[in-house]
């Protein structure tokens, strides 16, 4: 990994939020998340230009070379801009996948176009169930090298629909693997969810004798694929921690101009003490994704538990703090015009991305020792 | 300190070799291990020798007991004392009375009283809170009238530990009815040694009594004890409270029973599976969420110094008792839950219901006292967020006219 100092850290944040500012403001959102693909794809040449689609690919396949430090704060950016991009399912889960495994062959063939975003790539975990575990897979596999058939059902794919490359976990009599398949293959059928949160794509893929290639795998599948997801979580919550102070720092400008009763409606005792409150979730929250994406960056003893913490911290701070800021706000609020509920459906998308706050509450208790 | 000869500047380098020299010469560890450690002669003595080589508040003036050192070069002492387990320094940091009274006192009253608080040869005490005025404590009824060379001191204050035993205490008195509530107060030392002064010890919820009343009947202040101007009370004291704030957070007490769970393990978890209920699935996600509650506040607590060390201000150290607050409060709710019907005991025999029930009655003195939760929700809207404040019918009217009760 490239090494990357504070400054420079500063300097790639700023130049995310002045693009984000100029080119993922709410009307663009709103845009975006109206159209098929999900994302401007305009906007995502220039994020690929800046180096963010491959920020945490090897330099060797044309990526930044970045760490989990630099994911988070550039994911702080992207979730306080609601900015609608296949980054995480494509530059960071997938493409993490594929460094885990090891495979050099898929890598040299697959990461630079990832790190280029010509390539989308996703990874096909769980299925109808939605639990992120090795029990939530649902799809088989059959046959062996050369001629393996994927069967079964995966679902809440990020961006299957706009995917060129599938990774799907799938069990084959000799255990777990990692297949790559082709999106546009006979067998493979891709159905985009309706999701509740606009600004996310999600499908649903049915495989029927879907040709694969299997990846090679280093060491133990899951423990790669446990890898991706400890990086995709830190990203994730990096996204929530710096989406709940956007939608917190709107909220009090909103209090200090609102007035009724002839006083601005932050005087008031109710609406300031939620603010107070607020202040702590969502600083409680930037603290322990910072935290998280530290301990994996110094593969310290506790990651796993920093990044437990961090999921489920973030996911609840960015949902209290979207649902409170929405009572704050008032009847303005209720409307579709305003921005509250965009971030409201983002959290609560985001609160389930990868498995709810119970089952990041039990791995952390476990990972405890209790 | 009238001996006191300029120090020439210093590297970081000789600072530290000085102060771990020094500390090499004269430290004896079996100053804590004595019998009498805390507040015996051997301790006392050390203090005064601290005091005497003017490391007990090396950013002071050279005049006033110090050497004048940068905070980054005095951290550099403390951390040396904190290496060899030495108490004394970090002084100027920490001593509330040394720092307001060096700040704002009388040349008179500093020379009679610095040097015997920092050598912790007198006891101080706080009078600030009344019966009515807690969280309103611009409020204050307890009056101070100049009658020649003294002002004579007439009120009630509560809230006060160490009341019994302390020499002064720094009392916030209104001086001037006729003028609005936070420019008639003034600051002063009181001698709490006389017969004006009655101490009254107050039975806390917790059946302990860490605080007095205090009845002040025409108590006497020399004049030379205000600090700042007359009528500049509400300034001194919040000199004086941001030193408080600054020690703050440290102190909150935990479980009190002292009979340690299993070594090493979270004493939650512990806890539960003690009682035999580490398997029940809401209790697991319960002390997860409180464990989390614990170290997202070491977490903020870590950030916010790491910020204030490259000298940007953080929004997170505003945060820290409301966090504490609730800590400790639903720490004592799930410890309760764990215990369930053992809660409803208490005493030696009953250790486990001791420090659930004790906790859940001590919580309050985080969440109450310093200012209430609420209190600091006002402080964090305003200040942190720069929310507009509440509109004051109190604030531009004579203290004369103004509700209390």
């Amino acid at each position: 990994m490239a090494t990357i100092s504070a400054d420079e850290r500063g300097a790639l944040r700023d130049s995310v939020r002045r693009l984000l500012a100029d080119h993922s403001a709410e009307a663009d959102v709103r845009r975006a998340m109206e159209t098929e693909a999900g994302y401007d794809a305009e906007l995502w040449r220039r994020l690929a230009e800046m180096g963010l689609a491959g920020l945490v690919i090897e330099e060797d396949f044309g990526g930044a070379g970045a760490g989990p430090l630099e994911l988070e704060l550039v994911m702080e950016e992207a979730g306080a801009a609601l900015l609608c991009s296949p980054l995480l399912a494509s530059g960071v889960l997938a493409a993490e996948l594929l460094r885990a495994l090891g495979d050099e062959e898929a890598k040299t063939r697959l990461l630079p176009g990832i790190a280029a975003g010509t390539a989308i790539a996703t990874v096909a975990l769980t299925g109808d169930a939605g639990t992120w575990t090795p029990e939530g897979v649902a799809v088989t596999a059959a046959g062996g090298p050369g001629d393996w058939r994927l069967e079964g059902v995966a679902s809440y794919v990020m961006h299957g629909q706009n995917a060129d490359v599938l990774l799907v976990l799938a069990n084959a009599s000799d255990g777990l693997g990692v297949f790559e398949v082709d999106p546009a293959a006979a067998g493979v059928a891709i159905a985009a969810l309706p999701t509740f949160d606009h600004t996310l794509r999600l499908a649903r893929i049915s495989f029927e004798g879907a040709p694969a290639s299997k990846l090679k795998a280093a060491g133990p599948v899951w423990d790669a694929v446990q890898q991706a997801l400890n990086l995709a979580l830190v990203g994730l919550s990096g996204e929530q921690a710096g989406g709940a102070r956007r939608v917190l720092d709107f909220t009090v400008d909103y209090a200090k101009a609102r007035i009724q009763f002839g006083r601005a409606i932050g005087s008031f005792q109710a609406i300031k003490h939620m603010a107070s409150d607020l202040l702590l979730e969502s600083e409680s929250a930037i603290s322990a994704a910072r935290n998280a994406a530290r301990a994996l960056a110094e593969d310290a003893p506790d990651a796993e538990a920093a990044i437990s913490l961090a999921a489920f911290a973030c996911a609840e701070a960015f949902s209290l703090t979207t649902a409170t800021s929405i009572q704050m706000h008032g009847g303005i609020a209720f409307t579709w015009a305003h921005p509250a509920h965009l971030y409201l459906r983002r959290a609560r998308a985001d609160a389930q991305l990868f498995g709810p706050p119970a089952y990041y509450r039990e791995r952390y208790i476990q990972q405890l020792g209790g | 300190m009238d001996d006191a000869a300029p120090l020439a500047p210093a590297s970081d380098d000789q600072i530290r070799d000085e102060v771990a020299g020094w500390l090499k010469a004269n430290w004896d560890p079996s100053v804590l291990t004595s019998a009498q450690a805390g507040r015996g002669e051997a301790y006392r003595a050390w203090i005064a020798k601290v005091v005497e080589a003017r490391w007990a508040a090396p950013r002071w003036p050279v005049e006033w007991f110090g050497r004048g050192l940068s905070n980054e070069q005095a951290r550099i002492v403390e951390r040396e004392f904190a290496r060899v387990g030495a108490p004394g320094t970090g002084q100027d940091r920490t001593q509330l009375y040394a720092n307001t009274l060096l700040a704002k006192g009388t040349e008179a009253l500093k020379a009679k009283l610095i040097g015997p608080i920092l050598r912790g040869e007198i006891v101080m005490c706080l009078l600030y809170s009344e019966p009515g005025a807690g969280s309103d404590l611009a409020g204050v009824r307890t009056r101070a009238e100049l009658d020649g060379d003294h002002y004579v001191v007439n009120g009630q204050k509560v809230w006060t530990s160490t009341a019994a035993t302390a020499d002064y205490g720094m009392l916030i008195a209104r001086t001037n009815w006729d003028v609005p509530k936070h420019q008639g107060l003034s600051f002063f030392f009181l001698p709490m040694k006389q017969p004006g002064v009655e101490v009254r010890p107050l039975r806390q919820i917790t059946d302990e009594s860490h605080f007095n009343e205090v009845f002040l009947t025409d108590a006497i202040v020399p004049a030379e004890n205000l600090l700042g101007e007359l009528g500049q009370g509400w300034s001194v004291l919040q000199t004086a409270l941001a030193y408080e704030r600054s020690v703050m957070g440290e102190g909150a007490r935990g479980p009190r029973s002292g009979v340690a769970e299993a070594a090493g393990e979270e004493p939650l978890i512990a806890l539960a599976r003690e009682a035999g209920v580490l398997a029940d699935p809401m209790l697991r996600q319960d002390i997860a969420r409180v464990i989390a509650y614990k170290k997202l506040n070491a977490l903020n607590t870590a950030r916010a110094k790491a910020d204030l060390a490259q000298g940007t201000s953080s929004p997170v150290m505003s945060l820290g008792k409301l966090a504490m607050s609730r800590i400790l409060h639903e720490e004592a709710r799930l410890r309760t839950a764990i215990l369930g019907a053992a809660s409803l005991l208490e005493g030696p025999d009953h250790p486990r219901a001791e420090d659930a029930n004790f906790l859940t009655l001590n919580a309050y003195f985080t969440s109450i006292g310093g200012g209430t939760d609420q209190i600091q929700r006002n402080i964090i809207g305003e200040r942190v967020l720069g929310l507009p404040k509440e509109p004051e019918v109190d604030r531009d009217v004579p203290f004369r006219e103004v509700r209390g009760g």
